[in-house]
C-alpha cells in the first residue's frame, strides 16, 4: 500500500517555498507544489497536483524514472539540466535537483523535485559559445590573432591564428618570454618590449605597431601586433591584444613601393622627356628631363597645366588636336620630328612621340608622350651640311681649277710641239726665225700662265693666313698712289665716302689686291662716252663690313655672264688689258677669308660690286 | 681631193691661228683663210656673210676658251642662222673637260651641220683628215 504523506497541515509552508518546487509520491503523481512552481506551469494558478510528473512534462527523459525511484529509496542522484516550456509557451532553462520526502516516521514517501532557472544562465553560455565560435572564423578570416597574458598567474594564451602566425603546433603553450623572442632582434624586439613594459607599469595600450617576427620555422613575417591591460576591481590582472599577419600586405606595399621608385628613377634618369596627359591634355606625370626643359625644379608646378599653359596658342592648338587624335584613333606617333617654342620663347626640336593609354575596356584616358632633344643633333646636322656644302663647293672648284690647269698647260704644250714640229721640218730660215720668236712667246706665255695658277694656289692653300683689322681709308689712299698714272691717263676720279675710322678685317696683301683690281677694272671697263667716276662707301651690317665700289663704266650683262663673271681666263670687254684673272684671283681672296661679293650692273650705265669682310675672323 | 673655197679660224691664241694657218695651206687646197680672235666678231662676221647672201664658209675650225664670246655660244649662234648647206665645224681644243663632250654631243644632236670634236695638237694627218667639205 502506498503511504500518502499527510500535506494539509504542511501543504500552506510548502506553498510559500521560494524556489518551484513539487512534491511527489511514488507513483511520480505530483501531491504538492509550491506558488512558484503552479505559476510557472499551471494557468489560472491553479494548484495543480493532478496527474504524473511524466504526464504533465512528457518531454522528460524516462531515465530520471530511475533516478527518481533511487531517490525513493534514499538515494538521491543529480538530474541535470532540462528545458521545460511553461504556461505562456516560453522556453525556460531548469536545474533539476531531488531530494527524499520524508515522514514523520522517517519513512520515504516520495520525492522532493526543486527546480532552479537557469535560463538566463544558459542563454549566456550560448551567446558566449556563438561568440566565441564568431571570433575564431574572423580570427581565421582576417588573420588576426588573439592572445591574453593573465598577469597574476604569468601565463599567457595565444589562439590558434596566433599560433599560426607563429607556426607553432596547436598543443603549443607560450609563455611570455618566449612570446618576445619571437620578435625579430633589433628594433622589433625593442619596440614590443617596450610597449608591454608601458602597457604593465603605466597602462598604456598600444597599436598597430609594424613589426617583424621570425617563426618557429625561422622565416621572417610582418606582423601588427596590438595590446592594452584589462582591470579588475581597478587593479591590472593582465592584458589582451591582437595580433595580425600583414605579411602579404606589407611585401605588397613594399613591391609596389620598389616598383614605384624603380619606374621613377627609369623615368627621371632617362635621357628623354617622358609625361602623361589626361584625356583633357591636362599633365598628369612629368619626368625631371620634362621639368627641366620646362624650367622648373617641382613637376607639381606643372601637374594639371596643359599645353595652352605652356606653349604659345597656335602650337598648343596643334598638340591638343594631335592628342585628341592619338586617344580617338588609338594610333600611336612615333619618332615625329617637331620644334617647340615655350612661353619664354626658347625652341627645342624634339623627336616626340605620342602613345595612347588604354583602360581594361580598351578605351583610351590618357596618352604618355616621350621626347628626344635633338636640338644639338639638328645643329650638328645644319653643321655637317654646311661643311659638306662647303667641301662639294671646294671639290667643284678644285676640279675646276684641274680642268683650267690641264687645258693651260696643254694648250702651251700643244703649242710647242706643234711649233717644233714645224721647226723640225722648215727650211726657209726667214720662217725659222718666226717660228722661233713664236716658241719664244709662246714660253712667255706658259710662264705667265704658271705665275697666274701659282698665285691660285698659294691662295687657297695657305690656311693659317694672318687677317688683321685695317683702317681701310690708309689702304685707298695707298692703292690711289699706287693706280695714280691709270688714274690720271683716264682722267678718273674717285670719291671716297668711307666713313673715317671705318675697319676691315681682312689680310693686308688681299685687300690690296682686292681694290687694285675693282677700282681698276672700273677704270679699264669705263664707258668711252664719258669719264670714269668710282664712288667708294662702306657699312656694317650682320657680322660683316661691306666695302661698295660703284662705277660709271660699261656695265655688264650679269644674264649672260653673271655666272663667268669670276671665272679664270673670262673677259667680258675686247680690251687690249683684260686678261681674265684679277677677278678670278679677288674672289678667291674673298672666299679664303670667309666672305663674298655681290655684284649688280646695268649695260652702259655702271657696275656695282658689294665686298662682304667677314667680321668674325 | 675636192678644192675648198673659204676656211675661217675662230682662235684667240694667235700662235694657234699661225699653226693651223700653216698645217692648213701646206695641206690642202683653197681659196682664202680667214681667222677671227674671238666668237663675237666671228659671229658679226657670219652674220654679214649671210645678209649679204656671200659664201659661208665651208670649213670652221673653232676653239672653246675665248674672251667675250666662246666656242659654245658662237655655235649656238651659228647653227641659229638659217643656212642650207652643210658646214663642217671642227671644235680644236686642249680642254679634257667631261663638260665641253657633253656640249659637243648636245649641239652634235640639234644641227645639220657636221660637227667633229678635235683634241690639240693637230698634226698634218688629221688636218688633212678634217679639212674636208662635209
Amino acid at each position: 500500500m502506498v503511504k500518502v504523506p499527510l500535506t494539509s497541515n504542511a501543504s500552506y509552508i510548502i506553498r510559500q517555498l521560494p524556489a518551484p518546487t513539487a512534491f511527489i509520491d511514488t507513483n511520480f503523481n505530483i501531491v504538492q507544489t509550491s506558488d512558484k512552481w503552479t505559476s510557472l506551469f499551471n494557468k489560472n494558478d491553479e494548484c495543480s497536483n493532478s496527474g504524473s510528473l511524466f504526464e504533465v512534462f512528457p518531454d522528460l527523459s524516462h531515465k530520471w524514472k530511475m533516478v527518481i525511484e533511487n531517490c525513493f529509496k534514499g538515494n538521491s542522484q543529480p538530474m541535470g539540466i532540462h528545458k521545460a516550456i511553461d504556461c505562456d509557451g516560453q522556453e525556460l532553462w531548469f536545474e533539476w535537483t531531488n531530494a527524499p520526502w520524508y515522514d514523520v516516521d522517517e519513512n520515504i514517501v516520495g520525492a522532493i523535485i526543486q527546480l532552479s532557472n537557469i535560463t538566463d544562465a544558459v542563454k549566456n553560455e550560448l551567446e558566449l559559445n556563438k561568440k566565441e565560435l564568431f571570433l575564431q572564423q574572423q580570427a581565421e578570416i582576417t588573420k588576426i590573432g588573439r592572445w591574453e597574458y593573465n598577469i597574476v598567474e604569468n601565463k599567457l594564451f595565444w589562439c590558434e591564428t596566433t599560433k599560426a602566425i607563429h607556426e607553432v603546433p596547436r598543443d603549443f603553450t607560450p609563455n611570455i618570454e618566449t612570446a618576445l623572442f619571437y620578435y625579430k632582434e633589433g628594433h622589433s624586439r625593442n619596440t614590443i618590449s617596450m610597449s608591454l613594459f608601458e602597457a604593465q607599469n603605466k597602462g598604456k595600450t598600444w597599436s598597430n605597431l609594424k613589426l617583424q617576427i621570425v617563426t618557429a620555422s625561422g622565416k621572417e613575417k610582418w606582423v601588427m601586433a596590438g595590446g592594452k591591460p584589462i582591470y579588475n576591481k581597478g587593479e591590472m590582472v593582465g592584458l589582451i591584444g591582437t595580433f595580425q599577419d600583414i605579411h602579404e600586405q606589407v611585401e605588397a606595399h613594399t613591391k609596389t613601393i620598389d616598383n614605384e621608385k624603380l619606374l621613377r628613377t627609369l623615368i627621371d634618369n632617362l635621357p628623354v622627356n617622358v609625361y602623361i596627359k589626361d584625356t583633357e591634355s591636362r599633365k598628369v606625370l612629368i619626368n625631371k628631363a620634362e621639368c627641366e626643359y620646362l624650367g622648373v625644379n617641382d613637376p607639381k608646378e606643372i601637374i594639371g597645366k596643359n599645353d595652352f599653359d605652356l606653349y604659345p596658342l597656335e602650337a598648343a592648338r596643334k598638340s591638343r588636336a594631335e592628342d585628341l587624335k592619338v586617344m580617338n584613333t588609338l594610333k600611336p606617333v612615333i619618332g615625329k620630328e617637331t620644334k617647340k617654342t615655350t612661353l619664354d620663347g626658347k625652341v627645342t626640336s624634339f623627336l616626340s612621340s605620342k602613345i595612347p593609354l588604354l583602360n581594361s575596356k580598351g578605351i583610351a584616358y590618357g596618352i604618355v608622350g616621350i621626347s628626344l632633344d635633338i636640338t644639338r643633333l639638328k645643329e650638328k646636322e645644319k653643321e655637317l651640311r654646311n661643311i659638306i656644302n662647303i667641301a662639294s663647293v671646294q671639290n667643284k672648284k678644285l676640279l675646276n681649277f684641274a680642268h683650267i690647269v690641264s687645258h693651260n698647260l696643254r694648250s702651251h704644250s700643244a703649242n710647242f710641239s706643234m711649233l717644233l714640229n714645224f721647226l723640225e721640218n722648215e727650211e726657209d730660215e726667214n720662217e725659222k726665225t718666226k717660228i722661233v720668236e713664236m716658241l719664244t712667246k709662246a714660253s712667255n706665255n706658259l710662264l705667265e700662265t704658271l705665275d697666274n695658277l701659282n698665285e691660285v694656289v698659294s691662295i687657297n692653300t695657305n690656311t693659317n693666313i694672318e687677317i688683321k683689322e685695317l683702317p681701310l681709308n690708309d689702304k685707298i689712299l695707298d692703292t690711289k698712289q699706287h693706280l695714280s698714272s691709270l688714274l690720271s691717263n683716264n682722267n678718273a676720279t674717285i670719291e671716297n665716302n668711307v666713313p673715317e675710322d671705318f675697319m676691315v678685317h681682312s689680310v693686308p696683301a688681299y685687300l690690296d689686291s682686292i681694290l687694285t683690281n675693282f677700282i681698276s677694272n672700273a677704270v679699264k671697263y669705263k664707258h668711252p662716252e664719258r669719264d670714269a667716276k668710282v664712288i667708294l662707301s662702306a657699312e656694317k651690317k650682320d657680322n660683316y663690313s661691306i666695302l661698295t665700289i660703284a662705277d660709271n663704266g660699261l656695265g655688264i650683262n650679269l644674264e649672260k655672264y653673271g655666272k663667268k663673271l669670276f671665272g679664270m681666263y673670262k673677259t667680258f670687254h675686247d680690251h687690249k688689258d683684260a686678261r681674265g684673272i684679277g677677278l678670278y684671283l679677288t674672289k678667291n681672296q674673298i672666299d679664303a677669308m670667309n666672305g663674298k661679293v655681290e655684284v649688280s650692273s646695268v649695260v652702259g650705265k655702271g657696275t656695282e660690286f658689294k665686298i662682304f669682310f667677314n667680321e668674325k675672323n | 681631193m675636192k678644192k675648198i673655197s673659204d676656211i675661217t679660224i675662230i682662235d684667240d691664241d694667235a700662235i694657234t691661228v699661225f699653226g693651223l694657218r700653216k698645217l692648213i695651206s701646206s695641206s690642202v687646197e683653197c681659196n682664202s683663210i680667214a681667222s677671227y680672235a674671238n666668237g663675237k666678231i666671228a659671229i658679226d662676221a657670219m652674220n654679214d656673210f649671210f645678209n649679204s647672201k656671200q659664201q659661208i664658209p665651208q670649213i670652221i675650225f673653232l676653239d672653246i676658251n675665248m674672251p667675250i664670246m666662246d666656242g659654245w655660244e658662237f655655235l649656238e649662234a651659228f647653227i641659229n642662222l638659217p643656212i642650207r648647206e652643210k658646214i663642217r665645224i671642227n671644235i680644236v681644243t686642249s680642254s679634257i673637260d667631261p663638260r665641253d663632250q657633253q656640249q659637243w654631243e648636245y649641239f652634235k644632236g640639234k644641227s645639220h651641220h657636221l660637227i667633229t670634236f678635235n683634241q690639240k695638237p693637230i698634226d698634218r694627218n688629221k688636218i688633212v683628215e678634217i679639212t674636208q667639205v662635209a
